[in-house]
Formats: structure tokens, C-alpha cells, sequence
């Protein structure tokens, strides 16, 4: 009962934890989506000086450990004279793995649409990134929502390994309620159980998104 | 090159094709190709298919980049021409329409001219109520691609390549990927739009329209042009053997 009524009196300061949670996946989709969109494109170009970097960008932080990615520039960088707070920290690391996946979703998304739209908007003299922007990207975009849907519940969930370097999300919040009340079970499962409801709540959203969009 | 004595031989030519030559990897598409067009001509582009009819067609506007000869757009080569602006100036119908289905009618034709030709918005809308009138369709300005039919969209298409004012337009097999009884409507309209005096390349299977419309059928077959001339001649006396073979078997 104990427990219980630990995680309750804690609970206020849980939510503040996700709320930074919450921000913090949001920079960072916000970063990995711009990343992405350009990578994803990248990927596809006939130019080997741009196709190769991508490619290797996408492949290295998909073949390696958020975790290491993380220690890498919070832990490594100042080594080599880059230092960056917790903060800004996670938040490159984050947006740079989720770029990586982007790209791959964009890739696929941009695939998806059928050439000949890109063969009308240049026909009418549009310049390839006129016809990315307004013809395939557009397109593209409704597409791939579910997948980015479901990306940014992955980085919602991976955003706690932020906890290792110190910046308050949720994880954190919950590991410093424990220090205080000894309280493993209830806490850790109170900390589930937010982020729980997080994720089923931006799955939630997407869905709705997806259908307005479909309507449209 | 003697661009002058060029001019004056053919004044009224408005583009040029000289032994065009196009390579897909190892397989050879066209091998030769020989064509002179006048301005306000319509011609249309038959043949058995894997010729290189469509792909003669892409070349013009350089959707397809080719390896030999040389396109001459009024007398300029097109490869010394601007490819963006080479575009507004040779519009191009594809058969499988390729309208824009996230953006309704008017949307699918004022982007161009406003992204590419600076046209204002105000302009665009104007032009787009013309041109849809044209093609008698007006009344789905605001409606979305997948609520049209076929003939419908293609006249959207036709309609948005005509928004760039093209000197040359070309049609790919514009009414193949339509249901029959959705042809003539979209016939119609090119027909209209060929006594008005566009310059036409077609590329279709329709003997009715090349009968009709046309002013030079172009036979090509094996990726080149193994015969030439008014709709009457090659219609009813084709001199080659491939020719007569192509028209028996299509006419049955």
C-alpha cells in the first residue's frame, strides 16, 4: 500500500518528467525530420558524391547503439574540444538517429509515388526540387505518416536512455524518486505506465491524422 | 553550321530531327531518325510498339537523353536550350494523364505557370477558367483527380500543358489507357485543338483521328522511319512492306 501511495505523491513530479519527455522527442523528430527528408533524398540521387555519404550515414547510426551514439557525444566529443550540456546532447544524438531512420522512410515514401508525377511536373518545366516540393514530397509525406507515426513512438521510448547523461526526462525523474523512496516496483511500473499512455496517445493522434489527410 | 540558309530553305519549320540515335544500355531504340515538322502541322506517330515512337516523343523534351544527332526546336538545338525552359515551350500529354491527385483542377494547373513562368496567381486563375472552358470542363475546377474519369482527367492534362502557351505539344498514346466509350471525347478536343493551329506530335494506335486530324502519318518501326506522307497515302497505298503488314494488322 505503501508503494501505492508513493507513486502518487510522486506522480506530479513523473508528469514533469514526461512532459520533458515529451519535448525532447519532439526537437528531436523535429531535427531528424529535416535530416531525413534531405537524406532520404540523398539516398536516391544519381550522384555517387552525394548517394554514398547518405547511404553511409544511414548505415552507420542504424549498425550502432543509441546508447553508444549518445556516450559518443556527450562523453566523447569534449575530448576533441566539443562540449555540449546534457541537453543539447541527447538532443543531437536523438535527432541524428532518427534522421537516419527517417531517411529511410522518406526513401521508401518517395519511391512509392509513381514516376510518371515526377516526369509531368518536370515536363512542365518545374526544376527537380520544384517537383520534389510541391508534386512528390507532398505525396510522399501522406504516405509514409503511419511509418513517421510510429518512429516518433520509437524515439518516444529510446529518449530515456537520455537518463545516462543526466537530462530530466521522464526515466530520470523516476530513477531520482527511487533514490528517494526505495519504492523499485511501483515507480518503475508507474514509469511504464506513462509512457504507455504517451505512446498510445501519439499513435492515437496519427491514426486521426492519417484519416483527415485521406479524406483530403 | 549554316543555321541561315537552314531558316530560309524551311521557314516554316519548327522542329528538326536529324539522325537521332537512342541507346537503352545494349538495346538500340532508335537508329536514325529523320523528321521535319512545320509549325501548326499535325503529325501522327504510328508503328508496332517497342519501335521507339514514345520514346522519339521524350527525347523532343528531353525526358530521354539521347547518344546521336541532333533536335532542332526553330532552329535551335534544344541541347543548347535552357531544359527547364525548353519545357514551357514543348508541352507534353502522357497516358497515364499523371494529374497531381493531392491538388484539385485549378490547383494541377496554375502551379507551373506561376512556379515556372511568374505568371501572378490572378493571371493563372484567369487562364485556367479559359482553358477549362475549352475542354468543356470548367464545372470540376475545384474537383480532385480520382473524381474524374479518364477522358476527363486527360483533358485536364491537356488543358494544364497548354497553360505554359507551348509551341509544340506532344501526346503519348493520350487515349490508350481509356475506356472506349471516353475516347472521343478527349479526341475531340485535340482535334479542336489541332485546327487551331498547335503544332501536334501524336503518338496513338486512333486511324480515325490520323485519318481525320492528321496532315502527315509517320510510320516507324525498328527505330526508324520507314515511311512518310499524307493520311490518304499511307493509309490506303503504303509503299513499304512492314507498313502494309502494321496496317492489316491493326485495321482488322
Amino acid at each position: 500500500m505503501e508503494a501505492f501511495y508513493e507513486l502518487l505523491k510522486n506522480f506530479n513530479f513523473l508528469l514533469i518528467g514526461a512532459w520533458e519527455t515529451l519535448k525532447l522527442t519532439s526537437f528531436s523528430v523535429g531535427i531528424g525530420l529535416i535530416l531525413g527528408t534531405f537524406i532520404g533524398m540523398g539516398r536516391l540521387s544519381r550522384y555517387r558524391i552525394i548517394n554514398y555519404p547518405c547511404t553511409a550515414y544511414v548505415e552507420f547510426l542504424r549498425g550502432t547503439p543509441l546508447l553508444v551514439q549518445i556516450s559518443i557525444i556527450y562523453f566523447g566529443l569534449p575530448q576533441v574540444g566539443i562540449q555540449l550540456a546534457p541537453y543539447p546532447a541527447a538532443v543531437t544524438a536523438l535527432g541524428l538517429n532518427s534522421g537516419a531512420y527517417i531517411a529511410e522512410i522518406v526513401r521508401a515514401g518517395i519511391q512509392s509515388i509513381p514516376r510518371g508525377q515526377y516526369e509531368a511536373a518536370r515536363s512542365l518545366g518545374l526544376t527537380h526540387w520544384q517537383s520534389m516540393r510541391y508534386i512528390i514530397l507532398p505525396q510522399a509525406f501522406r504516405n509514409i505518416l503511419p511509418a513517421l507515426g510510429n518512429e516518433f513512438i520509437t524515439l518516444t521510448k529510446d529518449s530515456s536512455l537520455a537518463s545516462v547523461i543526466g537530462v530530466s526526462e521522464l526515466m530520470r525523474s523516476g530513477q531520482f524518486v527511487i533514490s528517494r523512496t526505495f519504492q523499485t516496483f511501483s515507480i518503475y511500473f508507474g514509469i511504464a505506465f506513462i509512457y504507455f499512455i504517451m505512446t498510445l496517445v501519439i499513435s492515437r493522434i496519427v491514426r486521426y491524422a492519417e484519416r483527415r489527410l485521406s479524406v483530403g | 553550321m549554316n543555321q541561315q540558309a537552314t531558316n530560309s530553305a524551311a521557314s516554316q519549320e519548327i522542329l528538326r530531327i536529324e539522325n537521332l540515335h537512342k541507346r537503352f544500355g545494349n538495346l538500340e531504340v532508335l537508329k536514325g531518325v529523320n523528321l521535319s515538322v512545320r509549325r501548326a502541322e499535325t503529325i501522327v506517330i504510328i508503328g508496332p510498339s517497342g519501335g521507339g515512337k514514345s520514346t522519339l516523343l521524350r527525347c523532343i523534351n528531353r525526358l530521354e537523353e539521347y547518344q546521336g544527332g541532333k533536335i532542332f526546336l526553330d532552329g535551335v538545338d534544344i541541347q543548347q536550350i535552357d531544359v527547364n525552359k525548353l519545357r514551357t515551350r514543348v508541352g507534353m500529354v502522357f497516358q497515364q494523364f499523371n494529374l497531381f491527385p493531392h491538388m484539385n483542377v485549378l490547383q494541377n494547373l496554375i502551379l507551373a505557370p506561376i512556379k515556372v513562368k511568374n505568371m501572378s496567381k490572378e493571371q493563372a486563375i484567369e487562364k485556367a477558367h479559359l482553358l477549362l472552358q475549352r475542354v468543356g470542363l470548367l464545372d470540376k475546377i475545384y474537383a480532385f483527380p480520382e473524381q474524374l474519369s479518364g477522358g476527363q482527367k486527360q483533358r485536364v492534362a491537356i488543358a494544364r500543358a497548354l497553360m505554359m502557351d507551348p509551341e509544340v505539344m506532344l501526346f503519348d498514346e493520350p487515349t490508350s489507357a481509356l475506356d472506349p466509350e471516353l475516347v472521343g471525347e478527349v479526341l475531340d478536343v485535340m482535334k479542336n485543338l489541332a485546327e487551331s493551329g498547335m503544332t501536334m506530335l501524336v503518338v496513338t494506335h486512333e486511324m480515325g483521328f490520323a485519318r481525320d486530324a492528321a496532315d502527315r502519318i509517320v510510320f516507324i518501326s525498328n527505330g526508324v522511319v520507314e515511311e512518310e506522307g499524307p493520311p490518304e497515302q499511307i493509309l490506303k497505298q503504303p509503299q513499304k512492306q512492314r507498313t502494309k503488314e502494321f496496317l492489316r494488322r491493326i485495321l482488322e
